[in-house]
């Protein structure tokens, strides 16, 4: 290969569109390329640099998507939970607040309770639900070892006014009553049955435990036939008007106050409104204010347009 | 290089395909050590797409691509001073060789020819390699590789007759 020596025509045939002949041997040489490993590591990381974004923005999501399972999983917990005290107090509580001794658990009076009108200010729904976690057994145990009082059996639920809030396990109770008394409506307005008589004090001993919601639902029941019972079809219109849309009421207050013996308000609601009014200011005289309340509120309710003494319509204030 | 830099991978890998080859071998005969070329080229591109947004329009994509290069090239020169030894030189250039499939007298003939321009390469100094090779590997002209060097059009008119006289001596040789 004969190669001119001049520098300056070398150069002006180098920067010539075709190179000259130096740039033709130049491009015979080996044509190295990058090896193939480069290739995926270039391409990679331009791949990578488009799509920088896009990782931080999944581990971004990740660490939410983590976070919001988390409290998921945390409320679903929770709430069943919550379920659990509640089934455990319904079937339980009875076991953890059964007396020691099958004496003294005789002499407990089970307590049924009413479908009353409701309250003027019914708390919340929630408030329910808290409240439902939250009876504490051990008062209930206490209570129901206690020694039984000197009076009755009706006494025996007198000083509620002073005793834990009912267990849980009647709270549920009362809404399946009042399912059923709103499956028997028609019935309450026809002349029905006398009211049952009072429990036998067999019955009046602490149900067996896992009886415990099946019988507050079935006092609910009878409670609610023997309410109407006592009084007339228009007069249980009227009532009807008033309990009924008192659910929550009545379940809250179940919940709120401490039941009062059914017994006693039945046989209430049989007196006279006069001999009522007087058997009320009878209970105040004896102290016991609080089933004076509630004899008052069920007085109320069934004779609403009886006028009330001054110093009764003061204690539903 | 502006769709890339918009997100389209697609255009880098045309980019990409388009310009390895010239890269690699400006690297590679800039270098004269394979596992140097490979760390620069991998730079190289590295820094591209780092400054993928800054990339105008106005500049030739050759000339910024040869240009991140030569940077890098410089500053690894200015590391690796004493250069490499001739025997490592000898090894990168057998590396290079092609297999030879002609006839024996014309391979010959081209094998040495092509060597001896390897040799001529190798032994040019830096600038003058280096403006020898954007010219007839990058296909830059004189203002271009002014560009990249930093020199004037003048000095690279200077370098790259110096190299093709050298080149020549060499073939005299």
């Amino acid at each position: 290969m004969s190669l001119p020596r001049d520098p300056d025509h070398d150069l002006e045939r180098l920067l010539a569109d075709d190179g000259g002949d130096l740039a033709a041997l130049y491009r015979r040489l080996p044509k190295a390329e990058p090896p193939r490993r480069l290739d995926r590591s270039v391409l990679g990381e331009a791949a990578r640099a488009v799509r920088g974004h896009t990782p931080r923005r999944q581990r971004w999501l990740l660490g939410v998507g983590s976070a919001a399972g988390i409290v998921l999983a945390a409320g679903i917990a929770w709430h069943v939970g919550q379920d659990a005290l509640r089934r455990e107090a319904q079937g339980e509580w009875p076991v953890q607040g059964a007396p020691a001794t099958p004496s003294r658990n005789q002499n407990y009076v089970p307590v049924h309770p009413l479908d009353e009108p409701a309250p003027k200010r019914a708390p919340p729904p929630a408030q329910d639900t808290v409240d439902a976690a939250a009876p504490p057994p051990a008062q209930d145990t206490v209570d129901a070892a206690a020694p039984p009082p000197a009076q009755d059996t009706v006494d025996a639920a007198a000083p509620a006014a002073a005793a834990p809030p009912p267990p849980a396990a009647a709270r549920p109770a009362p809404r399946k009553a009042e399912a059923r008394a709103k499956e028997h409506a028609p019935p309450l307005a026809q002349p029905l049955a006398p009211a049952p008589p009072p429990p036998a004090p067999a019955a009046m001993a602490a149900p067996a435990p896992q009886a415990a919601p099946a019988e507050a639902e079935r006092a609910e029941g009878k409670s609610g036939e023997g309410f109407a019972a006592g009084i007339t079809a228009g007069a249980a219109d009227a009532t009807k008007a008033k309990v009924a849309p008192a659910g929550h009421g009545t379940r809250s207050r179940a919940v709120s106050a401490p039941p009062s013996s059914s017994v006693e308000l039945r046989r209430d609601m049989q007196l006279a409104p006069d001999d009522w009014l007087a058997h009320i200011r009878q209970l105040l005289h004896q102290g016991r204010r609080q089933q004076a309340i509630e004899s008052l509120r069920l007085f109320q309710a069934t004779h609403p347009d009886h006028p009330l003494p001054a110093e009764l319509r003061a204690l539903l204030d | 290089m502006l769709a890339y830099a918009g997100g389209d991978l697609l255009a880098f890998e045309t980019l990409y395909r388009r310009h390895r080859g010239t890269l690699y071998r400006f690297l590679l005969r800039s270098l004269r050590h394979r596992a140097d070329a490979d760390e620069l080229f991998q730079e190289s591109w590295s820094r591209l797409v780092a400054a993928r947004e800054r990339y105008r329009p106005e500049a030739k994509f050759t000339t910024w691509l040869l240009q991140i290069a030569h940077n890098l090239v410089v500053d690894r020169f200015r590391r690796q001073r004493p250069q490499a030894s001739p025997e490592e030189t000898e090894t990168v250039l057998r590396s290079l060789d092609a297999p030879e499939s002609e006839q024996p007298e014309r391979a010959l003939s081209e094998f040495e020819q092509r060597r001896r321009l390897q040799l001529a390469l190798e032994e040019l100094p830096e600038e003058q390699r280096i403006a020898f090779l954007l010219r007839v590997e990058g296909g830059l002209g004189l203002e271009e590789i002014g560009e990249i060097t930093g020199a004037g059009r003048e000095t690279v008119k200077s370098r790259l007759r110096y190299a093709l006289a050298r080149i020549r001596a060499r073939f005299q040789a």
